[in-house]
């Protein structure tokens, strides 16, 4: 299949367990579902209400611009329009919205210059964006804490590269494989950026609680 | 566990250790601060497991954004409702829609 293919097709549907137990069903959507494969905009609008917030946080967390992510979301649900009658119902409906989406988003980047390099290369940031090595080091530890907002807020200020794994890895609950297929680069590519990913965070999260030792964590192991 | 089948757990020191991590992390059943395999290399080297620890909580957290914070602005759905109409004569007729539902000729309410 080539990238054009992959990034213009509906995505298949594929049965994953584990997403389905992240992604669980949600109350009428089935119907809702089939409705709007009949054409019932009344149906097409409970979709829309019921996914456009998660379609929209990650368009945002993936470009990391408002105007965009809108234009992103926008897209998703033309596309999904488009392609509902191809989703057989063998993942959970999220997983298959999220997996199309991610596809338009890699898709428009790709128009916007990342085309005419590999993302092999392109997903790696500069040097003065990667994280430092630790190697034993005695800086202060995370206090088995993270605020979500701290995180959300650090995530934001990845290099796009790093952001772009950790919130498809991470926050999305994709696998490695199928991140390696989408960004179109190897297995062992993606695990490393992740890595990075999180390095880079940690020391985000760092500065920011030696910044504001007060905060009380929200989130709290 | 994959991929950590050459690792020499028993002499591992902090900067192989860190090169195998992404993989390690990778291929862990479970928590890795917990693998019973590196509980000896983490005794001797509490800053290794406090770097292990601090990245599973990164990781545990990212989980709970999968929540959405966000939301489109209206305009998002008006631009759909019109787009569709354009290539399809829309997604239905005014009467069609649901009470609650935005419409292509405004007095869009909240989604």
């Amino acid at each position: 299949m080539s990238q054009g293919q992959l990034m213009t097709q509906a995505p298949p549907a594929k049965s994953n367990p584990g997403l389905f137990k992240r992604n669980p069903p949600i109350a009428g959507e089935a119907e809702a579902i089939e409705a709007a494969k009949n054409g019932d905009p009344e149906a097409f609008s409970k979709l829309y209400a019921l996914h456009k917030r998660r379609v929209y946080t990650l368009c945002l967390r993936m470009l990391g611009n408002v105007s965009e992510a809108e234009d992103m979301t926008q897209e998703a649900f033309l596309h999904l329009f488009r392609k509902l009658g191809s989703f057989r119902g063998e993942s959970a409906f999220s997983t298959w919205l999220h997996r199309l989406t991610v596809n338009l988003v890699l898709m428009h980047l790709r128009k916007k210059g990342l085309n005419l390099v590999s993302l092999e290369e392109t997903i790696n940031p500069s040097e003065e964006d990667a994280p430092k090595r630790d190697f034993g080091s005695r800086d202060p530890i995370l206090a088995g804490s993270v605020d979500r907002v701290a995180l959300e807020r650090a995530v934001a200020s990845l290099p796009p590269g790093y952001r772009m794994v950790f919130v498809l890895h991470d926050v999305e609950g994709f696998e490695h494989n199928e991140i390696a297929t989408m960004l179109d680069c190897s297995t062992g590519n993606s695990k490393s950026q992740l890595h990075k990913a999180r390095l880079r965070l940690r020391e985000l999260l760092r500065e920011n609680q030696a910044a504001q030792p007060e905060t009380i964590p929200e989130v709290a192991k | 566990m994959s991929g950590s089948g050459k690792i020499d757990f028993e002499n591992l020191k902090p900067e192989d250790f860190e090169l195998h991590l992404p993989e390690l992390f990778a291929s862990a059943q479970g928590k890795l601060s917990e693998d019973s395999r590196l509980q000896k290399f983490f005794t001797k080297y509490p800053t290794s497991l406090a770097l292990v620890r601090d990245l599973e909580t990164i990781a545990e957290t990212a989980r709970g954004l999968l929540e959405p914070t966000e939301e489109p602005s209206d305009d998002v759905w008006t631009n759909i409702q019109s787009k569709l109409l354009e290539e399809n004569g829309g997604i239905g007729d005014d009467d069609d829609q649901p009470q609650d539902a935005p419409r292509p000729n405004g007095g869009l309410p909240k989604q």
